[in-house]
């Protein structure tokens, strides 16, 4: 099973993912009933579970959950609507690209939670404001790594379009944007996946409603296992999305995959 | 009738702030349906040379026309075949092919798929038409990047060492079809190499270029030696051996006075 290098059978692969995982409840679970961490701070696996049951039927989490991934969606899908084109401009026109990437760079390094209070003062503590720190804390990032997909096309792909007698549009179009789709997609899943940490940020700060929300919220009474069953949460709808993603990745690229 | 006529056509690069000549001013005159091979040491600027052809690179002086006229930037006219990534991967054979139809306005819609299904049976993928192009071998992949390059129907056919990146029995079986293919249908074609054999066996006409910058060392006609008829069993003949003498020792030359000129520096 040690093999340097070599595969595994996948049922030895889920195994061993199941018995890490099932170690991992089982140090915990001794950790909090021991006594060595009090339980005030570290219930037991279970209790996290039976929490998670309560926040569903205490209160309306599901509805919390909705709006979470409602606004998470919403803002990536904004981040993406003008960071494809602007990532395909910027490496296929140098002269956009030298336009922006200084300005992008620089907006690049400012960390996001210290532009929560400015956006608060610019968009309120509405739905704007969470939208806005979603989509600073997406898109300079987004369009950079757009840029590079698009730029780590070969070139004899885009000179075979021409030669074909595409113009600029056509190879954009026909030839730059599928060469490039797959690594596209692969860095939507992976900023979708960073959407979550400024989403629970900006519910934190601001909001009433919203996983962050309810895990703050619930803080304040030492609620433990209900704020860990919400991390869970974040955790598991985090995991489901990246699934999913890669599932769609495996159907819509199988191409790539050689023979 | 001159078809492609390169005029005083000269190369140089900057890098590092320094000038660096690629390609010396060189004048050639190719007829309709030749095909020219560039044989020359790597490196040497034959393959600069060809992509100003394609227009996929500027030259600094000269020009460059096509039936009497200049040209300028790439184009359907001037189609191109690479030694890698030469197929597009997200496509399948047939539509990789159709790909050489897409920005042609003189074909209609109803005679695409005839076409397609023709150029697919000349290049001898017939059973792979619906299999995406990382799934078949290297030299099949090569053999839909010519069809689809024949699909655009271009004036001139560049190939840049099409080949090269294949194993010697595939290469051959390549170059096979290649022949049959130019005894049908002769398309002007210039063709990169660094196969001697290869460069005499499908040319009528072949060009050595020195080391760089580029420079004409020997312009032969091919044909006036070996004829027009070719085949795999012309390897065996004396004359392709002799041939083959003669232009292994202008490379051997050549390769020799580059390195002396090098040493003197």
């Amino acid at each position: 099973m040690l093999g340097f290098r070599t595969k595994l059978p996948r049922q030895t692969e889920v195994f061993l993912g199941l018995a890490g995982l099932l170690v991992f409840l089982a140090l915990w679970h001794v950790a909090s009933v021991s006594g060595w961490v009090k339980q005030q701070f570290l219930p037991t696996p279970w209790a996290v579970v039976e929490a998670f049951g309560r926040l569903f039927v205490e209160r309306d989490f599901a509805g919390d959950i909705l709006i979470s991934v409602g606004r998470v969606w919403l803002a990536f899908l904004l981040s993406v609507l003008v960071a494809v084109p602007l990532g395909l401009l910027m490496s296929c026109y140098r002269a956009v690209g030298a336009f922006v990437e200084p300005f992008i760079d620089f907006i690049r390094y400012l960390p996001v939670p210290a532009m929560v209070p400015l956006l608060i003062i610019w968009f309120g503590v509405g739905e704007a404001s969470k939208i806005a720190v979603l989509w600073m804390g997406t898109f300079f990032q987004l369009v950079l790594l757009i840029a590079d997909d698009t730029k780590r096309v070969p070139s004899e792909y885009v000179e075979s379009g021409f030669t074909l007698g595409a113009n600029q549009w056509q190879v954009i179009r026909d030839i730059i944007t599928p060469a490039a789709l797959p690594n596209m997609v692969d860095n939507l899943r992976i900023t979708l996946g960073w959407c979550w940490t400024y989403l629970i940020i900006a519910e934190i700060v601001a909001a009433s409603s919203g996983v962050g929300h309810v895990i703050w919220s619930l803080r304040r009474f030492v609620k433990t296992p209900e704020v860990m069953a919400g991390i869970v949460a974040i955790g598991l709808i985090g995991l489901l999305t990246d699934q999913a993603f890669r599932y769609a990745h495996r159907r819509w690229f199988r191409y790539l995959e050689r023979s | 009738m001159s078809h492609l006529v390169l005029d005083q056509v000269a190369k140089t690069f900057r890098s590092d702030g320094r000038e660096v000549q690629a390609v010396t001013p060189i004048s050639l005159k190719i007829a309709k349906g030749q095909i020219v091979t560039f044989l020359g040491p790597s490196g040497c600027g034959k393959t600069t040379l060809m992509r100003m052809v394609g227009g996929l690179e500027t030259p600094t002086k000269g020009q460059i026309s096509l039936d009497g006229a200049s040209l300028e930037g790439p184009d359907r006219r001037r189609g191109m075949v690479f030694q890698s990534y030469s197929a597009f991967p997200w496509l399948t054979v047939a539509g990789n092919i159709r790909m050489g139809l897409k920005y042609r306005t003189d074909i209609c819609a109803a005679a695409r798929d005839e076409i397609v299904k023709g150029l697919i049976a000349t290049v001898g993928l017939t059973s792979f038409e619906d299999s995406y192009t990382n799934r078949i071998s290297g030299g099949m992949r090569q053999r839909v990047a010519i069809a689809r390059t024949l699909a655009a129907d271009p004036d001139v056919l560049l190939m840049d060492e099409p080949f090269g990146a294949l194993d010697a029995l595939t290469r051959e079986h390549l170059q096979t079809k290649l022949m049959e293919l130019n005894q049908t249908s002769a398309k002007t074609t210039i063709f990169v190499t660094h196969d001697v054999e290869e460069a005499i066996l499908i040319a009528n006409r072949l060009i050595i270029f020195s080391a760089r910058p580029a420079r004409v060392l020997e312009d032969i006609d091919v044909d006036a030696t070996l004829g027009t008829t070719r085949d795999q069993a012309l390897r065996d003949a004396p004359a392709f051996l002799d041939m083959r003498r003669h232009v292994q020792k202008v490379i051997r030359t050549e390769y020799a006075r580059a390195e002396q000129e090098a040493a003197h520096v």
